[in-house]
């Protein structure tokens, strides 16, 4: 038989119509492998329809489900009440929305504020190298590739802008690893405008290497070795 | 309530695109670069682009490069056409396979980041159905990033439609399409995040919403995937077209039904019943683990039926093994390191040293909304409604007829999205203005949320939803007969009334998830009573529709099905004729695209 859980969940709670914010706990059973979207679905079918929160694919694909739970900013679709348990050694959650972006209601965020950085630093080649003379494809070296493809893995969940301990005037290491995909990217030409993107006073100087986004990211990207690459000038 | 619903304002824009995944924003792109300085509005139900559902698709885009020594369009187009059960339209798999390899190129050269070969070009793999020779031997035909080539797609169109000024409406439903004089004029828009409804007036209408499989109760479509775009089709009207041909993927994780790609099968693995056998070569003792997707999930639940099956201690849910124990650690690392990851992180699985876990789940929706080879969305077999396109997985023009091989439904909605948007910029030309909102514009919406916001019932939407998935599964799922199909309509009348007695818990329109709810399970329940129908109508067994009364494919039904539904329960069927112009142009292997025997 499978174990069962006593959870409480306290959930920070918003409501547009009145802009009242309170804490809401919750108290229901799980089953080891129910994820943290399975429990908010569970407090919707049967405690409180209300309580809004925001997923869509659900398996760790889209970064729609980020949230901080006991303070960790992670994606709650892949929480498993087994693994929460275990890490947190808790059965009580704070469960809180990410800090990038103004909250629309509960614990849903407005998702395009957040994005708004990621636009300002052009996720598309700015200026795309010449075609092979073959008028095939651009030849990438895996070697070269293998340089930044963990970066190009990036799914903008802003787990690690929420981490991040500069949470000002900081285009924030999402917005920064697109910048630098971009950079070590062969068929970039536009490399001085990505650069002064790069260190300008809301790039990379504003990063103090706490080494917070490496430590959350939900993909396991190392996205502060990327960060420091740009610091030690790999990039020219 | 004495809440009066109400147009908050009409945006004007050129193109209204419905669903901003990889089809409508391939679309999109293409507009812009033929008709630089176009004003387009992108509506989506998610939270940004970028988080379409396309994003979470693995495998693979099957393309042949026409310089390719070994492998030929013509074995693709030949895959395509065997794997729909001839069933698919052969002026779309022309049409599709021959600019494949340009849209691979397309992408590759707006950044998308392909896996590449020791030569520094695109590497490719092999795909379940996708062959050399006519059928011989497996080929090595799908252009791939990783095991994440939908994320790779989606990041490049959305990139590439922020870089055109493409003006997003994130968070937003269309719930009501516009007409004048037969024309689509655009649609009333739902803003979820601010409880407006605005009216987006444009010269041409793309949708592009993509699947629906979200009535099942085991499915790999994400929240968002309630059928909205072929409820507003089917409200509208229009028909639907084959919505009998649902794709089971034969590997889903056990549990939530999480996609576990054919690329593992394409690199090696094997799938296993409970005693260990490799049960597939009993099956297709020549494509084996790379058969058909339908084949595969038949045979699955076979093994199941036989009792050849595990049951999973936690989620309760009847299983086989996809063993991938012996794939050398560099390809578990550098390949498929997504998809092995979801075993770890969902089941608590090590998929290099522990079988996997797996079953079949709802996948993709080989129909929809019937097309011409322009992506003109038609209102019967000969006509099309002027203004309005339809692409990707929403869209049949159809590429897919009955079944559809993995790596064509991401080839589809780049190589048809760029055909839409091709034609789209053609008829801005000398289109006119969609002119002033029509007078009943919303009447349908605002009577719809109107009745949402007066519920005071009793019934729980979720034992709704829940009864709804279970019904489906079992009686409109792998397997089919009259007698379940007719019982599976009767209940869904029932599910209908129930849901009009619900209880609405608040009545605030501002990122009311519970009202929302309340608007997809009227497209659920809709869009289910239309497969149910379509179901029970095809009495004969064809691609992913399997009728266990009727398990032979018929020539009485070589046709498409067409279905209207103006009133709930009351579907109306008609017919298309499947284009075989391939055959009919009698060139070289034309005798291989008659009607043929599906066997792998």
């Amino acid at each position: 038989m499978s174990q069962e859980y006593d959870l409480t969940l306290k959930i920070s709670r918003y409501d547009p119509d009145t802009q009242l914010s309170w804490v809401q706990v919750y108290r229901l059973k799980a089953g080891r492998i129910l994820r943290f979207v399975d429990l908010f679905r569970k407090i919707n079918d049967e405690q409180d329809p209300t309580l809004a929160w925001s997923s869509s694919c659900e398996h760790g694909q889209c970064g729609t489900c980020g949230m901080k739970i006991n303070g960790k900013p992670l994606l709650t679709c892949e929480l498993l009440v087994e693994n929460a348990v275990k890490f947190f050694k808790t059965q009580t959650f704070t469960v809180e929305p990410l800090t990038v972006a103004p909250v629309i209601r509960d614990l849903v965020i407005d998702m395009e504020k957040a994005y708004e950085r990621v636009h300002f630093v052009k996720p598309h080649i700015i200026q795309p190298a010449p075609q092979h003379p073959d008028g095939d494809e651009y030849r990438i070296s895996p070697r070269v590739l293998e340089t930044y493809v963990e970066a190009t893995r990036c799914i903008n969940c802003f787990c690690c802008a929420t981490a991040c301990v500069t949470q000002k005037n900081y285009l924030g290491p999402n917005a920064l690893l697109a910048n630098i995909v971009r950079l070590m990217d062969p068929r970039e030409m536009a490399k001085q405008e990505r650069m002064d993107i790069l260190y300008s006073d809301q790039g990379t100087p504003r990063c103090r290497t706490a080494q917070a986004c490496s430590f959350v990211c939900p993909k396991e990207i190392d996205i502060a070795h990327f960060i420091a690459l740009a610091k030690e000038g790999n990039f020219k | 309530m004495g809440k009066k619903l109400q147009i908050d304002s009409i945006l004007r824009p050129e193109v209204l695109v419905i669903g901003a995944g990889g089809a409508g924003l391939r679309c999109a792109v293409e507009i812009c670069e033929r008709r630089p300085g176009t004003s387009i509005i992108a509506v989506t139900k998610v939270y940004s682009p970028q988080k379409s559902h396309t994003a979470a698709a693995q495998g693979g885009m099957a393309a042949v490069d026409p310089k390719d020594p070994v492998d030929k369009i013509i074995y693709h187009m030949f895959d395509t056409w065997k794997g729909s059960d001839c069933s698919s339209d052969q002026n779309i798999i022309k049409k599709v396979c021959e600019s494949a390899w340009e849209q691979i190129l397309w992408l590759e050269r707006h950044g998308m980041h392909f896996s590449r070969t020791e030569e520094g070009r695109i590497a490719k793999r092999p795909f379940g159905g996708h062959m050399l020779n006519f059928g011989k031997v497996k080929a090595f035909r799908a252009c791939y990033e990783a095991d994440r080539t939908g994320k790779g797609i989606m990041d490049t169109v959305w990139a590439e439609s922020l870089k055109h000024g493409v003006i997003f409406l994130n968070q937003s439903v269309a719930c009501e399409l516009l007409f004048r004089n037969g024309r689509c004029i655009g649609a009333i828009v739902f803003m979820e995040q601010n409880g407006k409804f605005l009216a987006v007036l444009a010269k041409a209408t793309i949708m592009a919403t993509g699947g629906k499989t979200r009535m099942y109760q085991v499915s790999t479509n994400c929240r968002q995937n309630t059928g909205d775009g072929l409820a507003l089709i089917l409200q509208a009207g229009l028909p639907v077209m084959d919505l009998e041909a649902v794709q089971f993927h034969p590997t889903g994780i056990v549990g939530p039904g999480i996609l576990a790609s054919e690329a593992l099968r394409g690199e090696g693995g094997i799938l296993r019943n409970k005693d260990g056998e490799p049960f597939m070569e009993r099956y297709a003792p020549t494509a084996k683990d790379l058969a058909p997707r339908d084949l595969v999930s038949r045979c699955i639940m076979n093994e199941i039926r036989e009792g050849r099956g595990c049951v999973h201690p936690d989620h309760k849910l009847p299983h086989v093994w996809l063993d991938l124990r012996h794939i050398p650690e560099h390809v578990h690392r550098t390949r498929i390191q997504e998809v092995c990851g979801f075993f770890c992180k969902f089941v608590g699985v090590q998929p290099q040293h522990e079988l996997c876990p797996v079953t079949p789940t709802a996948h993709y929706q080989m129909g929809g909304s019937p097309t011409n080879e322009f992506g003109e969305v038609q209102k019967d077999a000969q006509e099309v409604v002027p203004g309005l396109y339809a692409c990707g997985e929403f869209a049949a023009a159809s590429l897919h007829g009955h079944n559809r091989l993995g790596t064509n439904s991401l080839l589809e909605l780049i190589t048809m999205g760029q055909v839409v948007g091709e034609r789209v910029a053609a008829y801005l030309h000398d289109a006119e203005a969609p002119g002033d909102l029509p007078q009943d514009a919303g009447s349908h919406v605002f009577s719809q949320f109107s009745r949402y916001l007066a519920s005071r019932g009793k019934t729980h939407y979720a034992e709704i939803r829940d009864a709804l998935r279970v019904l489906m599964m079992e009686k409109v799922g792998v397997f089919r007969n009259e007698k379940g199909l007719a019982e599976a309509i009767e209940k869904l009348k029932e599910l209908k009334q129930m849901a009009r007695h619900m209880k609405l818990s608040s009545r605030s329109l501002i990122m009311n998830q519970d009202l929302l709810q309340f608007w997809e399970l009227d497209h659920l329940l809709d869009v289910s009573m239309v497969i149910a129908h379509c179901a029970l109508a095809r009495k004969e067994s064809r691609g992913g529709h399997y009728r266990e009364d009727y398990p032979e494919r018929s020539p009485e039904f070589q046709y498409h099905t067409l279905a209207y539904m103006t009133e709930y329960g009351k579907v109306t069927l008609g017919r298309r004729p499947i284009d075989m112009s391939i055959f009919e142009a009698r060139g070289e292997h034309y005798e291989k695209f008659g009607i043929i025997e599906r066997k792998y």
